[in-house]
């Protein structure tokens, strides 16, 4: 398998449009949280999860650049599978980021901690540095809020896994930074506790969400059967694939797994077709492309199919 | 896309209770003027400022409360201050001083001259969070 596929590659370049904005658009996100928060210490952890925001963006385009190359001596199955340890690297991201929020608020709530919020200068004029915190977070919202909505239809079409889990993080961002504003006019307020409290309540959302992306991700290294895009079940094309491949070829046994976007299949204990139906026999009404590879292999004796040999 | 409503409601009533805020979570303002009192730790060494004095008295026109100065040693009104006993502290304090985490340090008075963030500047120190208080402080300091 080499390239990608005609039928999605608008929507691969589209991805990859999406991708470039993302990084262009959180970049200037950062550099205007850096401005309006950069001396505090809390804020700088905001800083660093707006980093790792990044991570799945960049991850994404390395390994676009990797799938489509054809196999070498070296790579002699291809690069298709680079996808699977992108979205491992993008899973891992996610959770860490739900994880530091988590232990950064809980340690402000246990500690008691009462952040301070100090005027600062402008033009000549005291202004409370909240009130700037509040325009820059809600700016900080926008853009995540655009590109997680343009990215996820994209992803269900693709069956890419690394821009669903970039869709998340996106999610993760707009709900971090409202957190953020309700915690800051909770600051207003004198509740100190808020910004903590609504940090807290996000960040086990993210950790949730990072958590059931590193057991897909985990199950997609070790072979596991297909699984759907945002959840740990199998994925409903591979399971009505399975039926077609056992009602064409009966009494052979049928293993699935998925490689980066593309579903392998090997059949075992028939006779090879000198040649193999076509893709569009075997995937129905679903995207014929998602066939990424079918083999046969012989039984070699009535438990040799069922007992791995080591 | 039912973020940006909800988000123009907390804005709107942020900012129609502006005046009123931020305020102080351990209510550091509706003391001083339910007092009439600021109790303001000195600390003892420390050069007088004529800056820190205009800004005393301008702060004690605003609340109308009196200062009531209490001359000790640096870190036992820090500690004083972190524990509530004092509204305020006076006193000499470099940027990167170890107290910076513990308390909130106010902005240099006067004329910083060439300010490096080890070099010690006449300066209030804050109970942190004490936003409101914070802010008038730093209003009259101006």
């Amino acid at each position: 398998m080499t390239g990608i596929p005609a039928a999605i590659r608008a929507d691969f370049a589209r991805a990859r449009r999406l991708e470039w904005w993302t990084l262009g658009w959180m970049s200037t996100v950062i550099v205007t949280m850096a401005l309006t928060m950069g001396a505090s210490q809390a804020m700088r952890s905001a800083l660093i999860e707006d980093f790792l925001s990044l991570v799945p963006a960049v991850t994404w385009l390395i390994a676009a650049r990797f799938e489509a190359r054809p196999p070498t001596r070296k790579y002699p199955f291809g690069f298709v599978r680079v996808q699977s340890l992108a979205f491992l690297v993008s899973a891992v991201t996610l959770a860490l980021v739900g994880a530091l929020v988590l232990v950064e608020s809980a340690s402000t709530l246990i500690q008691a901690e009462h952040p301070t919020v100090a005027p600062v200068t402008i033009f000549g004029h005291d202004v409370w540095l909240g009130w700037l915190m509040i325009a820059a977070l809600a700016y900080s919202i926008i853009p995540p809020v655009i590109l997680g909505r343009k990215k996820q239809p994209v992803a269900r079409r693709l069956c890419d896994k690394v821009l669903h889990t970039d869709a998340l993080m996106q999610k993760a961002d707009w709900q971090t930074g409202l957190a953020g504003i309700l915690g800051i006019v909770g600051i207003a307020f004198g509740l100190w506790w808020a910004d903590s409290a609504a940090a807290l309540f996000i960040a086990l959302s993210i950790l949730r969400d990072g958590v059931a992306n590193i057991r897909t991700a985990a199950a997609e290294l070790l072979d596991g059967a297909p699984r759907e895009l945002a959840g740990s079940k199998i994925a409903d094309d591979a399971g009505r694939l399975a039926d077609r491949l056992v009602e064409r070829w009966p009494g052979a046994r049928v293993r699935l797994r998925e490689s980066g976007r593309y579903i392998f299949a090997v059949v075992e204990g028939v006779e090879p077709p000198t040649a193999a139906p076509p893709n569009e026999a075997l995937m129905g009404d679903d995207p014929e492309w998602r066939l990424g590879e079918l083999a046969f292999e012989p039984r070699s004796g009535a438990e040799a199919s069922s007992t791995p040999r080591r | 896309m039912r973020s940006p409503p909800l988000l123009s409601v907390v804005v709107g009533l942020a900012l129609a209770g502006c005046s009123g805020l931020p305020r102080d979570p351990a209510g550091t303002s509706d003391r001083v003027a339910e007092r009439g009192v600021i109790r303001l730790g000195d600390v003892e060494g420390a050069a007088p400022e004529p800056a820190a004095e205009r800004a005393l008295s301008r702060l004690a026109a605003a609340t109308g409360a009196r200062i009531e100065r209490v001359p000790g040693h640096g870190e036992e009104l820090l500690e004083g201050l972190q524990e509530g006993e004092y509204d305020l502290v006076y006193g000499r304090f470099a940027d990167d001083s170890p107290w910076a985490e513990a308390v909130h340090l106010g902005r240099p008075l006067g004329d910083p001259v060439g300010a490096s963030s080890s070099q010690r500047a006449p300066r209030f120190a804050f109970r942190h969070g004490e936003n409101g208080w914070i802010a008038a402080v730093e209003e009259a300091a101006r």
